[in-house]
Parts: structure tokens; C-alpha cells; sequence
């Protein structure tokens, strides 16, 4: 259906505490199309819906909406102006029932005394879910529907706003072949009726095959909007997306690779990863790449022991751990520096001393008694070691800055004797200095010989850095890459689910 | 199939409440047997005075924890409604503008603990306890810590008469849960209790206030309380200063034990009669074997942990 432009968004420019999220990015949506936004993570892509649906202010732009100038001023406006937005977490309250999800915080009432009209709701939520094709009891609570039934249930919540403009975010991720399908279907059926379809989406096959048109975001940059998507390849999308940024961010020393220190054989944990099997050598860095939600942090956290697993072998140094967990594993050599450094990889109102010995306490003990002297050379010999920029080593760990705290959470792995380093998204939130810091305390690591397993979003960094990566897509490795093989396209098609010829 | 209907209706009160009645029946059994005089028209109407004033104090909580958060200052709430009555009453109001100004109070206190939490962001907990120390404290003061008694008939009649038999301070309760119920299952407001104790952010971006919910919750608690703290006075032809002592943790037992979860967002006031009830048929037959209130409380406390355990097992599958 090709239909007038319904919505324009104009050079909207969004900041972040030290990034630009969005730069003048343009947008613009017609009535009754699916319009496929896509673009590496953080582009931009959820930023600019959330502006759209009113999560964020923007700080620049403009939007038109049928004509109009609109100023989004919170979801509910924007659901007033017709703007719905499905989130990838749902917002759905489990133990209510469809209806009551369907109309909440708008439940249709009756009378003088404002009672709720009950058969009222529970009409219109089953007219509503019949249209899209779904016969459900409107009384079943919620946490008894299966995910596809959820986002049908949102979908329908949408849609009794009224919703002109609707934005999915990921609608697939967690959906089966048979469900993908089924909310094909209903896409189609919005789409005749007027309704139109912003869709986030990181996977190659179905945006070309439910995309009108496709927008391609880079760095909060607008690159193009693709009129045909029958026009171009696959290839020719990935490279749009990644753009020709070459620069070398690290040299890693050489190192000779020693032996086996960590292996994963067949590693499999119910619907978040399949299958997984790699290893790591002494003085390798090695990384997983992948999109958002590709299954990456639940493998190291698996690996860490920090979540059960289903099936699998985990072999440190040649030996196989039986019950992993994460005491074990700290016990054995492993360390691991969790991507959310503040939440998990810190006590923020612990000092730096503190934190650096806490996975070490038996090694600065003497008995059952903390050795006071003995616990403060240790912290003071790894900020040194490290040039933690603290002034003491009594200072809290939340005064620091992001990557003198990440050099806190790798001394405390250091202290603990770690030879096996995990690490998920090192250098996130973290100054380009810092960085620089980061890479180098990773290349002295394995030149000691540790081995290290590290996860990064950015394609850049784990090119530079890594000597091997592993590509995962929804739950499994699609591909191996050396680094003297690896390019952007090659390990961004990969991590989107294109198949590779090798 | 049998096993999905289960599944299904475990969130709903019927399969809870059902626990909670044979609960309810194995108790009566159990003292009917061991307790001299428990079985008996007397008793029960005994058993039902004494429950009034917890099951009012027990419908402002379960409004708190259904809607995710907690009130620790329905005792003191109640105390002090109490005494500003007591006072009221002996100063020489008529008792209609001395239970009004029972009613304020307690409302006041609510409204204060509410402005609190909705305004200034304080987390619920702290907000209470403080009001639990302060609502305390005043009652103390203001009555320096010794008891206000002895009121005219007409006060007394709210505590001690019948109407076509039942007691009065029955009638309140029932009219008081009539009140509750359909505002919490009939009305928008109602709806969105469960809504803001169910996740707030979701509440919040389907346009509910949460800000303002959580307000008129705490000046609903602080009134219900007030309710059954001058309930309480009448029927004791007293204002002692530390008479709500203890309710805050019996109306929380009363609505976890009635299946509405601390987490909030599920549940309901018809648990909460159960709840409430069982509590009060508990109390009422250890004192008759002789069993001291160190006793009741153990045992309330297990009943507790009992009710949890029976959630848990109820909602961990799937």
C-alpha cells in the first residue's frame, strides 16, 4: 500500500552525558507501509523511537505528524496522537487478566458512581484480539500466555488507543518460525487498514522480505533511506551500516599462544544459547562478537558458572569442572568483569582496598582475621600496577571515574591470582583515554601468559584487539574469524544470520 | 488439562482462600474439642467483636500491599485516632465531631506518610516507620502515658451495642469491607492499585499517577486505621496509649495469610476477611487453653511463613 507521508521527523539531535546519541537524523514513515529501521547497536535506532513515543525529550528537531507540529511530551500524549510503541520487554502486568492489560489506566466504566464496566471491557478486548486473528479468554491472566500471545495482547492494547503509528522493537527475538509467521499476518492486515509499521529488526532475511522501505542509522548519523529494498543486496545493506571506519585502535604485543587454558564443548542453556563450543589459549585474547541479545553475556555468565547450564563441558586447564559456580571458578583461576561494572562488578560504596581484595580475602588473612597491613599492600601494589588514578586507596569506589573503576574490578581479578579472564564489554561508558588503558592492561595480561575471553559490541575494538573471534546469532556461533581474516562486513553479516559462503 | 485449570486460577483468591478456609475449619475442629466454652453462639460473637477492629486496620493494609508497598504505622495510627477521640470526648465535643476528629487525625497521619513517599520519593518503609514512631509518640505525649477513660453512652454505644443482634462493631467492618471491595474491584482506582503494585513502570506508561495513587492509599490506610482505633476505644470504654500496639504486625499476617503477596500487585480484600478471621479464632482459642500471648504470637508468626511457603510453591512453576 503506498500511502502520503503520515509522519516526518526532521534533524532531531539528541545528547547523552558524554555522547551524541542522535545527529540530525531525518525519518519519515507513510501511511500504510512497514518501514525497516536498522543500524549496529547503538546507532541510534531505539533512541530516535523513544523520542518518537515520548520516553526521551529531544533536544533538537522537529516531528510532523499529518501535517502538524507535534512536541512528544510523555508516552501517554503520545499514545494520545496515536504513537504506540512495543517494547522488547513487555509492559504487561502479569497477574491481571488480557482485558484488564488491554484497557489499564483506561478501563471503559459506566453510571454515576464510575463502575467499571466489565462486560463492556471484556467485549472490546476479544472484538479487538479477533481482528487480529486471536481467540482468546479475555480472563486468562497474562503470565499464562506464551510470548507470541503477549505481544498480540500489546498489539491489541495499541490498537484500542487507536494507533496510527506503531513502532516494534525486535518483534521476533523471541519468537518460534510458526509465530514469526502468524505476526507477519498481522502486519499484513495492519497495514491494509491504514496503520503503519516502524520495525526494528537485525535480521537480514525478514527485513527483506516485510520492508517497504529500509532506514539505515550509523552513529546517531542518518546514511540512507533505501526507497527499493529489492534494489540492493544483503551485502550492500551491511556495508551501509558499517561504513569505512578503518583505524587501528591497539597493537597487541606478540605474544606466543601457549596451551589450552579455558574450553567450552557443546555448551547449551534452555532457548538463550545452543551448542556453544570454543576455547582459549594462553596469551590469546579471544572474542565473541554479536548484536544485542545474541546470547553473548549468558554464555560468560554460564562460563563463570554465575548461571546454570543445561548441557555441556567446561575445562579449565585440561580438567573438566563438574558443578561450576562462581566460587569454584574464582578458586580455579578464573576471573570475570561483568559488563555492568556499577551493578555487578563493584561494591560502589566499598573502598578501593576493599574491593580489590574481596575475591582474594584468604590471601591477605591471618586465621580467621583479616590482616590489616597485609590487606592494604596488596591493594596498593595493584594501583600501582595498574595506575588506578585514586588518591588513596581508602577512597570509595563510586568517586571514581568508569575506567579507573574497571581497573578496580581487573585488580581485584588480578589479586585473586586469575589466569583465565572474562570480560564483557571492557571499555563500555568508558573516555577514549581510558580505553587506550584498558587495551594495554589486556596486552601485559597475556604476555604473563593469561588468557583472555572478552565480549564487545563495538566491531572496531574486537577487530583490533582480538586474535580470534567467535560470531553469535540468536544463541549460536555462526562463525569463526582471524583477525588477519576479520572486516566489519564479514562479522556484522555473520552476527545478523547471513549465511557465509567460506 | 486439570493441572492448567490450577495453574490458572492460582492467582485468583478462590484457590487460596479455599487453603485458608480448611485451615479455618481444622482450627475450629481442633478447639472445639480442647477448649472449653470455644464452642459456643457466646464465643463466636466474641470471636467476631474482637475480630472488627484487626479485619478494618487489616483492609487498610491489604490496600498497601496490594499496592506494592507496606504500612508499619497502622498501630500507632490507630492509638492516636484513639486518643485525639478520647480527648475530644472528655473536652466535651459531642461524640459525632470527636470521632471526626478521630478520623482527621488519622487521615492527616496518612496524608503526611503519603506526601512523603509520592512527593519527596521516600522509600514507603522508612516513610511508616517513621509515621509509626511519630503517631506513637504523639499519643504518649498528649495523653502523658496514662489511659482516658470512662465516656458517655452514647460513644459507648458504637463498641458495645446490637443492632437486630449483631454487634455494631461488626456492622461497621461489614459495611467498611462492602466499601472497600467495590472500590478495589469495581472502580478505575481499584484497578489501578493492582496496576501500580504490579510494576509501577508499567503502570506509569499506561498514564496512571502513580505519584497521586500512592497518596490516596496512605490517606485510606491512615483512615481505616483511625476507624478501628475508635472502634476499639468505644468497645473499651478507653483510650489506652499503646492500645494499637501490635496490629501493624497482626493486619500484615492477616493479609499475607488471606494470599495477598508482599510483592504487591495480586490478591485482594476477600483474603483478607479470612485471613483476619483466622487470626482472631487463633488468638481467641489459645487464650481459652490457656495458651499466652508469647504463644499466639509464635504461632501466628509460623502461620506466616506457612502462607509464604504455600504462595512460592503455588507460583514457582512456569
Amino acid at each position: 500500500m503506498d500511502g502520503k507521508c503520515i509522519l516526518r521527523m526532521c534533524d532531531i539531535t539528541k545528547t547523552f552525558p558524554g555522547m551524541i546519541a542522535l545527529n540530525k537524523v531525518c525519518f519519515d514513515l507513510n501511511e500504510g507501509e512497514v518501514h525497516v529501521l536498522v543500524g549496529e547497536n547503538g546507532a541510534g535506532k531505539s533512541t530516535l523511537m523513544k523520542i518518537l513515543c515520548g520516553v526521551y525529550g529531544k533536544d533538537n528537531g522537529k516531528i510532523n505528524l499529518c501535517g502538524v507540529d507535534v512536541e512528544v511530551k510523555d508516552t501517554k500524549h503520545a499514545e494520545g496522537l496515536g504513537i504506540s510503541m512495543i517494547h522488547q520487554e513487555f509492559n504487561l502486568l502479569p497477574f491481571r487478566n488480557v482485558a484488564q492489560n488491554i484497557f489499564l489506566g483506561r478501563e471503559p466504566v459506566k453510571g454515576p458512581l464510575k463502575v467499571l464496566d466489565e462486560e463492556r471491557m471484556h467485549k472490546e478486548a476479544k472484538s479487538l484480539l479477533l481482528s487480529l486473528g486471536l481467540n482468546l479468554d479475555t480472563k486468562t491472566l497474562v503470565k499464562e500466555l506464551g510470548v507470541a500471545q503477549r505481544q498480540m495482547v500489546e498489539v491489541a492494547k495499541a490498537l484500542s488507543m487507536n494507533a496510527k503509528v506503531l513502532i516494534m522493537d525486535e518483534p521476533t527475538a523471541t519468537l518460534t518460525t510458526r509465530e514469526i509467521e502468524q505476526l507477519f499476518a498481522t502486519i499484513a492486515s495492519l497495514t491494509n487498514k491504514g496503520v503503519s509499521i516502524v520495525y526494528i529488526s537485525h535480521r537480514m532475511e525478514e527485513i527483506f522480505r516485510i520492508a517497504d522501505r529500509i532506514t539505515v542509522l550509523r552513529d546517531g548519523l542518518f546514511v540512507a533511506t533505501v526507497e527499493d529494498p529489492s534494489s540492493i543486496t544483503m551485502d550492500e545493506l551491511v556495508a551501509m551500516m558499517v561504513g569505512r571506519r578503518i583505524e587501528k585502535r591497539f597493537e597487541k604485543p606478540p605474544v606466543e599462544l601457549g596451551k589450552e587454558v579455558l574450553r567450552v564443548d557443546g555448551l547449551s542453556s534452555g532457548g538463550k544459547f545452543e551448542d556453544i563450543s570454543l576455547y582459549v589459549r594462553e596469551g590469546e585474547i579471544v572474542g565473541i562478537s554479536g548484536l544485542v541479545g545474541a546470547g553473548r553475556t549468558e554464555v560468560a555468565r554460564a562460563i563463570f558458572g554465575a548461571d546454570p547450564k543445561d548441557k555441556g563441558k567446561i575445562s579449565l586447564f585440561g580438567k573438566e569442572i563438574k558443578a561450576g559456580n562462581p566460587g569454584t571458578m574464582v578458586s580455579k583461576g578464573v576471573g570475570f568483569v561483568p559488563e555492568d561494572r556499577k551493578e555487578q562488578g563493584l561494591a560502589l560504596i566499598m573502598s578501593v582496598k576493599d574491593n580489590i581484595v574481596q575475591a582474594s580475602l584468604d590471601k591477605v588473612s591471618t586465621g580467621p582475621f583479616i590482616n590489616g597491613p597485609k590487606e592494604k599492600k596488596v591493594a596498593k601494589r595493584y594501583v600501582d600496577e595498574l595506575r588506578v588514578s585514586t588518591p588513596s586507596v581508602q577512597k570509595l569506589a563510586k568517586f571514581l571515574s568508569g575506567g579507573t573503576q574497571q581497573k578496580v574490578v581487573i585488580a581485584k581479578w588480578l589479586a585473586s591470582g586469575s589466569r583465565v579472564l572474562i570480560f564483557d564489554e571492557p571499555t563500555r561508558g568508558i573516555d577514549v583515554g581510558a580505553k587506550q588503558e584498558i587495551y594495554k592492561i589486556m596486552g601485559d595480561l597475556v604476555k604473563d601468559g593469561v588468557g583472555i575471553l572478552m565480549i564487545s559490541s563495538e566491531l572496531p575494538e574486537i577487530i583490533s584487539v582480538c586474535d580470534r573471534i567467535y560470531v553469535m546469532h540468536e544463541g549460536r556461533i555462526t562463525g569463526e574469524v582471524m583477525q588477519t581474516d576479520a572486516n566489519q562486513e564479514l562479522i556484522l553479516g555473520l552476527a545478523m544470520g547471513k549465511e557465509v559462503v567460506q | 488439562m486439570k493441572r492448567r485449570d490450577i495453574e490458572r486460577t492460582a492467582g485468583r483468591p478462590r484457590f487460596r482462600v479455599s487453603g485458608v478456609l480448611i485451615a479455618i475449619i481444622a482450627v475450629v475442629g481442633v478447639f472445639s474439642f480442647t477448649a472449653k466454652g470455644f464452642f459456643s453462639l457466646a464465643n463466636f460473637a466474641n470471636i467476631a467483636l474482637q475480630g472488627s477492629v484487626l479485619f478494618i486496620a487489616a483492609l487498610g493494609m491489604t490496600l498497601a500491599i496490594l499496592s506494592g508497598m507496606i504500612d508499619l504505622s497502622i498501630g500507632g495510627v490507630m492509638t492516636l485516632a484513639g486518643v485525639i477521640t478520647a480527648l475530644a470526648l472528655k473536652a466535651g465535643l459531642p461524640p459525632i465531631l470527636a470521632i471526626l476528629a478521630g478520623l482527621a487525625a488519622g487521615s492527616l497521619c496518612g496524608a503526611f506518610t503519603g506526601y512523603l513517599v509520592s512527593s519527596w520519593g521516600f522509600h514507603h518503609w522508612i516513610a511508616t516507620f517513621g509515621m509509626m514512631g511519630i503517631s506513637q509518640g504523639i499519643a504518649l505525649v498528649v495523653t502523658q502515658g496514662s489511659s482516658v477513660s470512662g465516656f458517655s453512652r452514647a460513644f459507648r454505644n458504637i463498641g458495645d451495642s446490637t443492632i437486630i443482634g449483631i454487634p455494631v462493631p461488626v456492622l461497621i467492618a461489614a459495611a467498611t469491607f462492602a466499601i472497600i471491595a467495590f472500590v478495589l474491584y469495581r472502580t478505575r482506582f481499584g484497578s489501578n492499585m493492582y496496576a501500580i503494585g504490579g510494576s509501577e513502570q508499567v503502570a506509569r506508561y499506561s498514564g496512571i499517577n502513580s505519584s497521586k495513587m500512592k497518596l490516596s492509599v496512605f490517606v485510606l490506610t491512615g483512615l481505616l486505621a483511625a476507624v478501628a482505633g475508635i472502634v476499639l476505644t468505644s468497645r473499651m470504654n478507653s483510650a489506652n496509649p499503646t492500645a494499637g500496639m501490635g496490629y501493624e504486625f497482626d493486619s500484615i499476617a492477616a493479609v499475607i495469610i488471606g494470599g495477598t503477596p508482599i510483592t504487591g500487585g495480586r490478591g485482594g480484600v476477600k483474603g483478607t476477611f479470612l485471613g483476619a478471621f483466622i487470626i482472631s479464632i487463633l488468638k481467641n482459642g489459645l487464650n481459652l487453653v490457656g495458651l499466652s500471648s508469647p504463644w499466639q504470637l509464635t504461632i501466628i508468626g509460623a502461620m506466616i511463613t506457612g502462607a509464604i511457603i504455600v504462595d512460592v510453591i503455588t507460583h514457582s512453576k512456569r
